[in-house]
């Protein structure tokens, strides 16, 4: 039988859009002690480390995890990198999760981290070009790299095919108010790169289009900075419950599914997201979740654009496909609304580190049960071309 | 002269600079990875050669299911535990399976490019969708030109090297009949419009009034723009010399040393031109209560190269940071 697992301790860095300061090993290491400390644990307490590291292209160097073994204090101990496109953080705490449930394990670091804009275009003397271009390597490379790919153009894929099945939904007014009211939560979150660039919704649909249909304040802002949790098997975490004070909060649910690249017939439906379906009722069952609307308390999904995630918390269940506004027209996100989503302010205003983001989710919905004393909590990731990877993490406060 | 694999003017030179935080120094070197490669299509060999020699498309049929994949991304079917499959030639005629996305802001490879669209293509005889670049003869692309169901023709690029990027399609409805029954249509047969210059109304002493007005909001504005130092980081190391034309009159816009800058018009050749025959909508743009970009989409504004989406979207980063510097 398997272990229960719990999260322990937590940390983020500061995600700012440039930290000229430190390199990705001093971030790592940040991370890493403080989760450690929020823990009262020390290196030689943790059992193994699971690295978070979307691209090799970021860090400049492949294998980028090795320099991190040593610096994060667990030397001669398991180590494992997980790299799964946007959903990395994600993937990476569900792996975790695996070898602390099947007892390999008593305690181990979840630690993701990214330095996204060390790149630079020297054409257009800015660094998004180049941040986009080394994104760009992940599309397939032989079919589709060349035709100008980008994560953003992917996503827009299926968007606009999800609109082509529901013209009423995702309407521009809609996706406007909900990145206006993320760009309001993200006020009490200090560690977000935007935590005082709050928006209207007239700002918002006045910004410039990137991609259509997205417009720049739609779309997930790239980060650097790094994120840590502490994950223990079911003794040792009330053991650490009781020394820390903190509650555990327990990992009940974990689902995953990747979908098939290509779209057609019996391959991808392009104007779906099975794979954040399938990974949400996979993490359901696995909880013991029938309505997730009103089991849920908290959402922290991955808004790599605001489209998306309206579609993702349809395939999530939480609002009916074709009727996603009802997010915000229905009232359910607002304000004394059937949940909190994104209290962190999203990555949209928290910012994309990449393999970060799905742990600062996870920090952030952790914060949010202990601190306002909630049961239940979600936590997605997104990853690769045409939102082919999903991962879902059901949390449960003690 | 050949093609360089990566554009010289994308190298940077040895060296690096110095950032000051808080009074400490923090060293930034020039930098880069590179790795050639002489790689093998190996199994996609037949698709690329096809394409390239032959103008032909191909996919690859399983000898089980019967399902035809174009690309021929598996050579053995997964779905009927790995059964071959046979390579067959599709037709270069189909129909989007969605609306394609367009962009706009590309990354740095395509910047020069923009826009373009990037969508899925279910050719006749395929099961599965090929991702192909989407374009319009007739101008600048923009959404509701290309939608989910659009019928389009795959066009070859007149040299062809081998690469998915030899072909790409246009809406049937922009060709003739011979040309969508042509096969191997090359891209040098058709009807490209060419970017023609609009032309302003007449000059008014009421346009005229209205452009000395909004040229003196607009200097007020890059006024306030050279004062922020967000909106000047957004135009660091660029240079460009811009001749905007207006219904009420002409003059320069300079961006140098950091600095957005108005100027009455002089001889020298300029990097691009705009053409906004409202003042007022350029205006709004850099005032941030509207934006750049869709006033060339909705043409209400015209620049004389898409590579130049650059320099725009610079322009609109500058309205962006004076905005949120004011707000803090």
């Amino acid at each position: 039988m398997s272990k229960r697992v719990g999260i322990v301790g937590a940390a983020v860095t500061p995600f700012k859009a440039r930290w000229y300061e430190k390199t990705y090993y001093e971030l790592a290491q940040m991370a890493a002690a403080e989760a450690m400390a929020d823990a009262a644990l020390e290196p030689g307490d943790v059992d193994a480390a699971f690295f978070a590291i979307y691209n090799d292209i970021f860090q400049r160097t492949c294998i980028p995890e090795h320099p991190l073994q040593g610096i994060i204090g667990l030397q001669n101990k398991f180590g494992l990198r997980v790299s799964n496109g946007g959903a990395t953080g994600a993937y990476a705490m569900s792996a975790a999760h695996a070898y602390l449930a099947a007892g390999r394990f008593k305690t181990a670091l979840v630690l993701g981290v990214e330095k996204a804009t060390d790149c630079f275009d020297f054409m257009s003397m800015s660094a998004t070009p180049e941040v986009i271009k080394t994104i760009g390597w992940s599309g397939d490379s032989f079919y589709e790299q060349k035709l100008g790919w980008t994560a953003a153009d992917s996503y827009a894929e299926v968007v606009l095919a999800y609109m082509d099945e529901h013209p009423n939904d995702l309407k521009p007014e809609i996706t406007a108010r909900i990145s206006a009211l993320l760009s309001e939560q993200v006020r009490t979150n200090n560690y977000a790169q935007r935590q005082f660039d709050q928006v209207t919704p007239e700002e918002v649909l006045n910004s410039r289009t990137v991609v259509y249909p997205f417009k720049e304040l739609e779309i997930c802002v790239y980060t650097e900075g790094a994120a840590a949790l502490v994950l223990a098997e079911e003794e040792t975490a009330r053991a650490i419950s009781r020394r820390t004070g903190q509650p555990v909060v327990w990992i009940t649910g974990v689902g995953e599914a990747n979908e098939h690249s290509f779209a057609g017939k019996n391959h991808k439906i392009i104007g779906r997201i099975i794979s954040h379906h399938l990974a949400a009722h996979r993490a359901y069952e696995m909880a013991g979740i029938s309505n997730p609307l009103k089991a849920i308390d908290v959402v922290e999904v991955h808004d790599a654009f605001v489209h998306q995630l309206e579609i993702t918390m349809a395939e999530m269940g939480f609002v009916p496909h074709g009727r996603a506004d009802s997010l915000i027209e229905d009232g359910l996100i607002l304000p004394g609304g059937e949940f909190l989503l994104n209290p962190c302010g999203g990555l949209i205003y928290s910012g994309h580190a990449v393999g970060a983001s799905n742990i600062m989710s996870a920090w952030s919905a952790r914060n949010e049960l202990i601190r306002r004393k909630l049961k239940t909590g979600l936590v997605h990731g997104t990853g690769s071309t045409v939102a082919q990877y999903g991962a879902v993490l059901i949390l449960e406060c003690d | 002269m050949s093609t360089k694999v990566i554009p010289p003017e994308a190298i940077p030179d040895q060296g690096g600079y110095t950032v000051s935080i808080e009074g400490k120094d923090y060293l930034v070197m020039n930098d880069a990875m590179f790795t050639f490669y002489r790689r093998s299509m190996g199994e996609f060999s037949d698709f690329f050669l096809a394409l390239r020699d032959e103008k032909k498309i191909l996919g690859c049929r399983c000898t089980s299911c019967g399902i035809v994949r174009v690309p021929p991304f598996a050579l053995r079917c997964p779905e009927c535990n790995f059964a071959p499959t046979e390579m067959i030639e599709v037709e270069d005629t189909g129909t989007m399976i969605a609306t394609p996305p367009i962009t706009y802001f590309a990354n740095s490879l395509f910047q020069k490019q923009v826009p373009f669209g990037r969508g899925r293509i279910l050719l006749k005889g395929a099961d599965t969708a090929l991702s192909i670049n989407c374009y319009t003869t007739r101008g600048i692309l923009v959404p509701g030109l290309i939608q989910r169901g659009t019928e389009m023709k795959v066009v070859f690029q007149d040299e062809r090297i081998g690469e998915i990027t030899d072909i790409f399609c246009v809406p049937a409805a922009e060709l003739t009949a011979e040309q969508i029954a042509k096969k191997g249509l090359l891209s040098s047969e058709l009807d490209w419009e060419r970017a023609v210059e609009p032309q302003l109304p007449e000059s008014t002493a009421e346009n005229r009034a209205g452009f000395e007005k909004n040229l003196y909001l607009l200097e007020s504005l890059v006024a306030e723009m050279n004062e922020c130092a967000r909106a000047r980081a957004d135009i660091a190391g660029w240079s460009r010399v811009i001749l905007v034309k207006s219904a009420g009159g002409n003059f320069i816009m300079e961006i140098a040393g950091e600095q957005l800058k108005i100027k009455p018009e002089f001889a020298a050749e300029p990097d691009f031109i705009i053409v906004c025959p409202d003042l007022e909508v350029l205006l709004d743009g850099l005032g941030y209560r509207g934006s750049l970009t869709q006033a060339i989409m909705k043409r209400d504004l015209w620049i004389s190269k898409n590579s130049e989406f650059t320099t725009i979207f610079k322009l609109e980063r500058m309205a962006r940071s004076l905005a949120r510097s004011k707000k803090e």
